[in-house]
């Protein structure tokens, strides 16, 4: 075949160097940009049809808004009253997900009080009556319907509620570890022979002139830590980069108009511990509805939305956002204020543009924008949506991909195919007794891998069950298993999928040997493990500084001291 | 004229000042508020942060010699030290705790890595990264099947039995007989003792030069330094268990109002309750003091955790009410987002000697823009306390001048 000529769809926008190298050989049928929820579920569906899939993800799975929500797979509460039709896909979606992967779901019940005040008898009948209503839909999610509560069942509930309220309302919903959602669907597509690019920036989508039917893409990658070039052709080209959509498109030329988002912002605080059985709503000081939830083993104050203007691989919270949240939380629940705040953490929202509306007014909806319009036909970009919807995105995508593209009928499997160890929940006290490790351990193990955690303990040597991070804890053998079977190249990464150094100790006592086990499986030398190391330790160090409190404070000046003693500088 | 001095605080700096004191020939009172950050140091003995530390070191003073002398355990070799960290990196010291490998005599020479199963020890990454001299070889170091979870500090407790180093020494030198290669000396997970360093004992047995990494904090160091303090302190101060609340002059000098028990009269005193790390300065913005909404009143970020007439500030210059209620931004005051930052260098301002008023003397972490360092520490906790007792000497010298 003879070279052909690459022209991008429309006159380009960034320098061409890509062009003027030979044209890769790989052809696949669909190359996906952006490894978060959206671009992992498309994968993994589009595998599952038998398609061939090239995944890039610039940073790292789940590095934006993916693994950094409020970490729910919520029904849709919010929209009953305008489109019921989405909570009760919604809610159908979230029944889906706890049969694809128990082991990573966990109940979270909400209080919602409602304050005393002028309307606050009419105003809790209101809330009752729409949770009545929500209730229809919760059977589909194996939710429990709503409670009525007296002030005097709100306050046995969660003693630490204060101020005068009408009563409240409880409502079940259930908490999921969206990373490793990510980094499940993204296994289980390469698993199905999908090829994964991590830390694989895309630097331009071009188009081919004629095609041959091997592809009418180029997209054109480079690997960030080595630089080195890969690319494949590609016939249909998928956009799911959420919030960097536009800077994706204007890779391929094609007008950022069509997948304008407006970047909203949103920031966590986590606290050390779980200060409540319950998820808590709260109102902050402008209205807006904010919350404080028991999530895995620790707390988390959720959230902002502001729009955002900066640069989207690195989004950090802020000291005033923290104080926003804290404040707000602590009008109903006071006690946040006295705990203690262990790190923060924050995302882009890739929401529906539009100009005008406030924020929180934005839409929550998801669209497929086909490009055809556009001069480039079979790239489509997906905007908007949420993690509780990402499978049902992903489906309406692959079901257009699959028929209109390649005429491939093989209906959707993601909702009933388990992902990988979603086939059942083993026992973490026999699991602990068998393989000598404590039952915390293993506990945790198995709610990060279900049934592939028994595998993780039948290949790991004896040392390797030691605990690598005390915090969580999380085993040596799990590092290694984050290492070579999910794609984690830095310690931020094995962060990510294990919750490796997002404890109390920052990081103190596992980034170092981490960073070891990392330069070993990798084959780098050991200054670069412990560079590794030493950039997580930095990047979370930020991230804690700006919910500093008083023991907090304490614990920072003790890390830097450690780090100093062993390291220098950092 | 009573020659009375009282130290608060019972780490390297307050130990260094009451020994001090004491060979001055104060009478002196030693409040012990517990365990503070000398407990967490690892061994590495400095004076100034080890990247900007000179080739060549200063000698270290006759007084603060003496103090280390009557604590015994610790080594100030003439040119400096090497020690190696289990983050994988050699570095310089000035001095080290004697149970630490010190590799500046070995350079050159081949260096066992031990390797066994210790939580967090991969003696064949270590060896690694330490350099091409270091060689990774096995060896028998657990003796009991839960000392491969146990923490470092109690691991290394079991070594102060004679016969259970005696057991290590065995198996060390057999293992030397395995590797059959020339080690010339070995490096060892922290293990060697916590009563007393037993570095040199077991290096005699074994008949290489035997040592430790530096652990973490909280690692045997820390403990080993307790152990050697209450045996320096037990003849020559009256030491007194407890928190000290507060500090304000009396009649004769000071008065130090304790959390728990009398309240402790002395001419002198010296202040040595740490730092933000030992809990002698605590930061604290004013939103965490209060239940909700806005604080009453804005405040300074840092505070003292004992009620004395002293000012907290850096950089020579008081701290200043920030112009929010909520508190400062913290950004701008820690590190990674500031360097040198204030929370670096927070403490009370005093002069060369520790003095801040008439008979009131600071030392260690708690002064203000200062290094932080062990030896550094030491230094202040020795001239504090010289400084003491001298103005013990002069008659309850804070009353007179109040009168």
């Amino acid at each position: 075949m003879p070279e052909e000529p690459l022209v991008s769809v429309l006159p380009p926008p960034v320098a061409m160097a890509a062009a003027e190298e030979p044209l890769p050989r790989d052809s696949v049928d669909v190359a996906i940009i952006g490894g978060g929820i959206n671009g992992t579920g498309v994968a993994r569906d589009l595998a599952l049809r038998g398609l061939t899939v090239a995944l890039f993800e610039r940073n790292d799975l789940a590095f934006g808004a993916s693994g950094n929500s409020s970490g729910m797979i919520h029904g849709g509460v919010r929209y009953l009253s305008k489109s019921p039709q989405v909570t009760e896909s919604s809610c159908r979606d979230s029944g889906y997900i706890q049969r694809i992967a128990p082991h990573l779901l966990f109940r979270i019940p909400f209080l919602m009080p409602v304050r005393q005040s002028a309307k606050g008898r009419i105003a809790f009948e209101l809330i009752d009556a729409y949770f009545r209503a929500y209730d229809d839909y919760q059977p589909l999610k194996r939710g429990e319907p709503h409670c009525r509560l007296d002030a005097a069942d709100l306050a046995r509930l969660e003693p630490g509620l204060v101020g005068a309220v009408v009563g409240g309302i409880t409502f079940d919903e259930w908490g999921v570890d969206g990373a490793r959602l990510c980094v499940l669907n993204a296994v289980d597509a390469m698993s199905r022979g999908a090829r994964v690019h991590v830390h694989t920036t895309v630097d331009s989508i071009a188009r081919l002139v004629r095609s041959d039917g091997s592809g009418r893409y180029v997209v054109n990658a480079r690997d960030r830590f080595t630089q080195e070039r890969l690319g494949v052709r590609a016939h249909v080209v998928v956009n799911a980069t959420g919030a960097w959509s536009p800077v994706t498109a204007a890779l391929g030329g094609l007008p950022q108009a069509r997948v304008r988002v407006r970047p909203g912002k949103g920031i966590h605080v986590v606290l050390d511990r779980r200060l409540t059985n319950y998820g808590i709503l709260s109102e902050a000081v402008d209205g807006r509805q904010i919350f404080l939830e028991p999530w895995q083993n620790v707390s988390v104050l959720g959230t902002t939305d502001d729009d955002y203007y900066g640069d989207l691989d690195d989004v950090r919270a802020t000291s005033e956002e923290v104080r926003y949240l804290v404040q707000g939380v602590a009008h109903v629940f006071p006690s946040v204020r006295s705990a203690r705040a262990i790190g923060t953490y924050a995302g882009v929202r890739p929401t529906l543009y539009a100009y005008g509306p406030n924020e929180d007014a934005l839409s929550r909806e998801h669209e497929i924008v086909d490009h055809a319009a556009d001069g480039a036909p079979g790239v489509y970009s997906m905007i908007g949506g949420k993690l509780a919807s990402y499978r049902l995105f992903a489906q309406e995508l692959s079901d257009k991909v699959a028929e209109h593209e390649f005429e491939v009928q093989v209906p959707c499997a993601t909702h009933v195919r388990p992902l990988p160890g979603g086939d059942g929940i083993p026992d973490a006290f026999e699991v602990a007794d068998k393989h000598g490790i404590t039952p915390v351990a293993a506990r945790r193990l198995i709610y990060r891998h279900g049934t592939i955690a028994l595998r993780i303990l039948e290949r790991a040597t004896r040392s390797e069950r030691d605990v690598t991070c005390p915090c969580e804890p999380v085993i040596e053998a799990e590092v290694r298993h984050a290492v070579r079977d999910e794609l984690a190249r830095t310690v931020e990464d094995v962060a990510r999928r294990t919750r490796l150094g997002f404890g109390a100790c920052g990081g103190m006592r596992c980034a170092m040997r981490c960073g070891q086990i990392i330069a070993e499986e990798r084959g780098l030398p050991p200054a670069e493990g412990r560079a590794l190391a030493s950039e997580f330790v930095l990047r979370q160090a930020r991230t804690r500084l700006v919910a500093l409190g008083p023991e907090q404070a304490r614990q920072e000046a003790l890390s830097l001291a450690h780090w100093r003693a062993s390291l220098g500088e950092l | 004229m009573t020659n009375r001095v009282v130290v608060v605080g019972a780490g390297v700096a307050g130990t260094a000042a009451a020994l001090t004191a004491a060979r001055a020939g104060a009478q002196v009172t030693l409040i012990d508020g517990g365990t503070g950050a000398s407990t967490l140091a690892t061994g590495a003995l400095d004076a100034v942060f080890w990247p900007h530390a000179p080739a060549h070191p200063a000698p270290i003073g006759r007084a603060a010699r003496e103090v280390l002398d009557a604590l015994g355990g610790y080594a100030l070799p003439d040119g400096g030290a090497r020690l190696l960290t289990t983050s994988g990196v050699a570095r310089p010291a000035r001095g080290h705790d004697a149970a630490l490998l010190d590799i500046m005599p070995l350079a050159g020479s081949s260096i066992g890595v031990v390797r066994c199963e210790r939580p967090g020890w991969d003696g064949g990454a270590l060896a690694r990264a330490w350099g091409e001299s270091f060689q990774p070889f096995d060896a028998v170091v657990i003796r009991h099947v839960d000392e491969r979870v146990l923490p470092d500090a109690d691991f290394a407790m079991r070594h102060d039995d004679d016969d259970r180093l005696g057991w290590l020494a065995d198996r060390l030198r057999d293992a030397l007989t395995r590797a059959g290669a020339r080690i010339r000396a070995i490096v060892l997970p922290p293990c060697l003792g916590i009563d007393r360093p037993k570095g040199r004992a077991l290096s005699e047995r074994v008949g290489v030069a035997c040592g430790e990494a530096i652990a973490l904090p909280g690692g045997p160091s820390g403990l080993r330094f307790e152990r050697a303090r209450d045996r320096a302190l037990v003849a020559a101060v009256d030491r007194v268990p407890g928190r000290a609340t507060s500090l304000a002059r009396s009649d004769d000098g000071w008065r130090i109002a304790m959390g728990d028990g009398p309240a402790r009269e002395g001419d002198a005193v010296v202040l040595a309750t740490g730092g933000l790390i030992g809990g002698g300065v605590e930061y604290a913005p004013a939103e965490s003091i209060v239940a909700s909404a806005l604080p009453p009143f804005g405040r300074p970020p840092f505070r003292l955790t004992v009620d004395a007439p002293l000012t907290l500030g850096a950089n020579g210059r008081p701290l200043e009410l920030p112009g929010t209620l909520f508190g400062i931004a913290p950004e701008s005051i820690a590190w990674p987002f500031a360097r040198d930052a204030l929370a670096d260098r927070v403490g009370v301002l005093a002069d060369v000697e520790g003095r801040t008023e008439s008979g009131l003397f600071v030392a260690g972490d708690l002064r203000a823009d200062s290094p932080r360092a062990w030896l550094d520490v030491l230094a202040t906790g020795v001239a504090a306390g010289a400084a003491a007792a001298r103005a013990s000497r002069q008659g309850t010298g804070s009353a007179a001048m109040a009168r």
